[in-house]
């Protein structure tokens, strides 16, 4: 079922794939005085999927906004390095362009459109620009027509109740966030607590989707509050404290860190 | 056809309805679904109608009327258009306190612009000399098929907000009034989708300003007044801002309550038609927009229904 | 140097109604949060209510302003109450609190012309002695206006900075839950604010009245200028607006003085403050929570 949602590239093996990488130099973001975010030299994308954790304020959330450009930074530079070989500066773009470099975020807190119902919510998200356009007022058959098949494998997989309705519970919304982010066919992929707020059963899903997606050839960054996901899912996790990554490693080095322990986990979790 | 049925006031009444109704659907388009306040309209429907004025009155075309008309309101059309690029630039990332300003800015320049420019607009005097590109015999007939004509651009409007309700852009100006930055993050301009919305809002409402300069006959600096956008916004905000429909119904019974019904079919004193009638007229509008702001905010017909509508389009 | 005085000192004498009247826009619009496109009527209504006791009671204009004041901030406070409270409770949005007000302010205005009628009528005073400041000559009624924004501004400042209420309103600007949790009544501080911006607009509308005429267009006419000082000043504070509306008084005085028609004073005006604001909303986009 899966593999039928994310389409043939998840056969194809994960190591033959070049992926895009996203890279922070200097970039440093404080708020009213306090720094929050003070990265130095860090590449993400590397491995398929990397988690990113640390302490509450650490500035993780910061970041991935500052990766986006819906945070302005105060100073440094973000480039997105094209599995091709090329640069984008993602810094200088403003927040819509992101998307058509293929790297886009799913939300840590709940965005929705109240006016809007699901089907609404994600033809709006394949819509192109072409068919957005003030005169093409008898395109909305064509868009349907091109995408209808696409968006109800996500609907079905995910079991959304009525689709022609609104979505009404706040785990509902969040995972049509994300279903959004995916109908972007991402290929830098940054999820903000993806499974926060949502039922088990749905977070293993959401889960799947997104090794499959990493299997595809996205580059996905996860933060995530609940553990399990981050040590089940990762390849590599990323341990952010004071605004700025201070470890990274396997799951299992980071979990048994001395450090890690102290500062994030307690002692006496293993 | 016999229409004696019909008096002058009827046919001006009519002819109001039908041209406010047309302001509040193109406002209905900024308004309810992408939720730009429009303090502006009178603006562009006065850039318009002066724009036309002018050309129409001003200068020597080489061929008489219909081409005449159809010349001269095509170019006022166009340049509504612009002056919606424009405003719609300026505004474009600004939130509702900053559009109060530029299109109340906006709408106050160019009532300066026709006052200075008495040259070409005759300023505070009036311009004349404008006329119906036809002449099929009385006065009232003519003015009965203007009448017509506009009720038939109206219907075209109403069309086009319809069937916007129905695409894929109506769906983005309904995302972008809901939550901007958001559609942001799904890769869509919403810099170009206010923009475009401006240029065609802009345009309908130029093009209905230059088709009442020409029922008037006379332009009149006193007519480019907030009143006009007051009239297209209590409209608009009485029937529901987010429904199709909301300006139509709103706008029949505030502009045509009161210049049909009681223009027309209340025995009140003369003298109160030139002096009472109209004051009254707008206390009653803004007493009615802030009634319905108060008590019932999204108007006599409620809010859009997109699952309805979704549900009738692609089925369940 | 007739060139600069000239300009300053009509500027700062003919416009001193602006500020006065920007002021209390601002503090409605900072420390409230609405923009009250209704505060234009209470400046009509404040010059209605200096000619009705000027001429019905034939109290000197000095004399009027006093009650002036009073009526026009109890006027200001009724309408908080009465509108714009219960508009705030029942949720009404930014947008449309606007469109509220918007339907306020023609609902007056064309009360006011119910009542008065289309001619304007003028205060009953002497003429005004004439006193040369820099060698411009100078009515002593637009010499008293500046003063009166002077000492407004001042008492408004040394009331917001250093008196108890004047913590409690910055406070419940930031933060009106957090405000009421320490203990303060948001009701009485709005309250109190309302009022504070009825008088200054009151006040500014006695002034432009005694100056010229009375009309119930009076306030309208002033209303953008008054919008865009409080919107461009007001991110500056209270100072911030006193600049701003000092400078745009002085420019209207050197454009009046250079061009032929007024009204292209208002133009530039108008052009110019758009463009600020759209300079400074270009910087502004970035902070969207996505």
């Amino acid at each position: 079922m899966v593999a039928d949602v994310v389409g043939a590239e998840a056969a194809v093996p994960a190591e033959a794939v070049t992926r895009p990488r996203i890279r922070v130099q200097g970039a440093v973001k404080s708020f009213s005085g306090r720094v929050v975010v003070d990265v130095d030299d860090l590449v993400l994308g590397d491995r398929p999927i990397q988690g990113l954790i640390g302490p509450n304020g650490a500035g993780k959330t910061t970041l991935m906004r500052m990766i986006m450009h819906s945070t302005s930074l105060d100073r440094g530079r973000i480039a997105l390095l094209l599995a091709s070989g090329g640069e984008v500066a993602l810094s200088a773009l403003p927040p819509n362009r992101m998307a058509g470099h293929g790297v886009v975020k799913s939300n840590q807190v709940i965005m929705d459109f109240d006016k809007l119902t699901i089907w609404d919510s994600l033809l709006l998200a394949v819509a192109e620009a072409r068919y957005e356009q003030p005169h093409r007022i008898a395109s909305e058959r064509t868009v349907f027509d091109r995408h209808e098949g696409q968006i109800r494998e996500y609907l079905e997989y995910f079991g959304f109740a009525d689709p022609a309705a609104f979505a009404m519970s706040a785990g509902e919304k969040k995972l049509l966030d994300i279903v959004r982010c995916l109908l972007l066919r991402p290929t830098f992929l940054l999820l903000d607590e993806p499974t926060a707020g949502l039922p088990e059963e749905l977070t293993e899903k959401v889960m799947a989707v997104v090794r499959d997606l990493a299997a595809g050839g996205t580059s996905v960054v996860i933060v995530e509050h609940d553990l399990n996901v981050i040590w089940s899912l990762c390849d590599e996790v990323l341990f952010m404290a004071e605004g700025s990554v201070i470890l990274r490693g396997d799951p299992q080095a980071i979990r048994e860190n001395r450090t890690v322990v102290e500062k994030y986990l307690g002692e006496g979790h293993v | 056809m016999n229409i004696d049925w019909l008096d002058a006031f009827l046919i001006s009444g009519l002819f109001q309805v039908a041209m406010v109704t047309g302001l509040a659907l193109l406002l209905h388009l900024q308004l309810g679904l992408a939720r730009i306040a429009n303090f502006g309209v009178v603006g562009f429907w006065g850039i318009g109608m002066y724009v036309f004025g002018v050309l129409y009155v001003k200068v020597d075309w080489p061929f008489g009327d219909p081409w005449q008309f159809l010349a001269s309101a095509a170019i006022a059309t166009f340049v509504a258009g612009v002056a919606g690029l424009l405003i719609g630039w300026l505004i474009s990332d600004l939130n509702t306190d900053g559009v109060l300003v530029g299109t109340l800015g906006f709408a106050t320049a160019v009532q300066i612009l026709a006052t200075t420019e008495d040259d070409f607009t005759g300023g505070a005097l009036g311009m004349g000399g404008l006329d119906f590109p036809f002449d099929i015999g009385r006065v009232k007939d003519n003015e009965f098929l203007w009448l017509v004509i506009m009720v038939a651009v109206v219907a075209a409007i109403l069309l086009y907000v319809w069937r916007v309700h129905r695409s894929p852009y109506g769906r983005l100006l309904i995302a972008v009034g809901g939550n901007e930055p958001l559609v942001r993050s799904l890769g869509k301009s919403t810099f170009r989708a206010k923009l475009w919305l401006f240029v065609v809002g802009s345009a309908g409402m130029g093009l209905l300003g230059a088709m009442n300069g020409v029922m008037v006959h006379y332009l009149d600096v006193g007519n480019v007044g907030v009143g006009v956008t007051l009239a297209a916004m209590v409209g608009l905000v009485l029937g529901g801002t987010a429904r199709v429909w909301g300006g139509v119904v709103g706008v029949i019974l505030t502009v045509g309550l009161f210049d049909i019904v009681v223009q027309s079919y209340l025995p009140l004193p003369e003298e109160w038609y030139s002096q009472a009638i109209p004051v009254l007229r707008e206390a009653a509008f803004g007493l009615t927009l802030m009634l319905v702001l108060l008590f019932r905010p999204l108007g006599l017909l409620g809010d859009m229904r997109r699952d309805k509508l979704m549900g009738r389009i692609h089925g369940r | 140097m007739d060139f600069i005085t000239q300009p300053v000192v009509i500027g700062l004498t003919e416009h001193a109604p602006l500020i006065l009247a920007a002021i209390g826009f601002a503090l409605l619009y900072k420390l409230t949060g609405l923009i009250n496109v209704a505060y234009s009527e209470t400046i009509t209504l404040g010059a209605y209510f200096g000619m009705w006791l000027n001429t019905t009671y034939g109290l000197d204009f000095y004399t009027v302003l006093i009650p002036t004041g009073l009526l026009a901030g109890i006027l200001s406070v009724v309408t908080y109450l009465a509108i714009f409270r219960p508009a705030k409770r029942r949720n009404v949005g930014t947008l449309e609190m606007i469109i509220l007000s918007f339907g306020l302010s023609i609902f007056l205005r064309h009360g006011l012309q119910f009542v008065f009628g289309y001619p304007v009528r003028f205060y009953d005073v002497p003429p005004p002695d004439t006193i040369m400041v820099l060698d411009v000559g100078v009515t002593s009624f637009r010499l008293l206006a500046v003063i009166s924004v002077a000492v407004l501004s001042l008492l408004l400042w040394v009331f917001i900075q250093r008196s108890r209420y004047g913590l409690q309103i910055r406070a419940l600007a930031n933060d009106e839950d957090l405000a009421q949790v320490s203990g303060i009544r948001p009701l009485a501080v709005t309250t109190l604010i309302w009022f504070i911006a009825g008088v200054a607009g009151g006040l500014a509308g006695a002034f432009y009245g005694v100056g010229s005429n009375v009309s119930p267009l009076l306030g309208w006419r002033q209303f953008l200028l008054i919008l865009m000082v409080a919107l461009v000043g007001g991110s500056w504070g209270l100072g911030g607006v006193i600049l701003v509306g000092v400078g745009t008084a002085i420019a209207l005085a050197a454009m009046a003085l250079q061009f032929d028609q007024a009204l292209y004073a208002q133009l530039v005006l108008i052009v110019a403050f758009v463009v600020v604001l759209k300079v400074r909303g270009t910087r502004l986009t970035e902070t969207a929570k996505v």
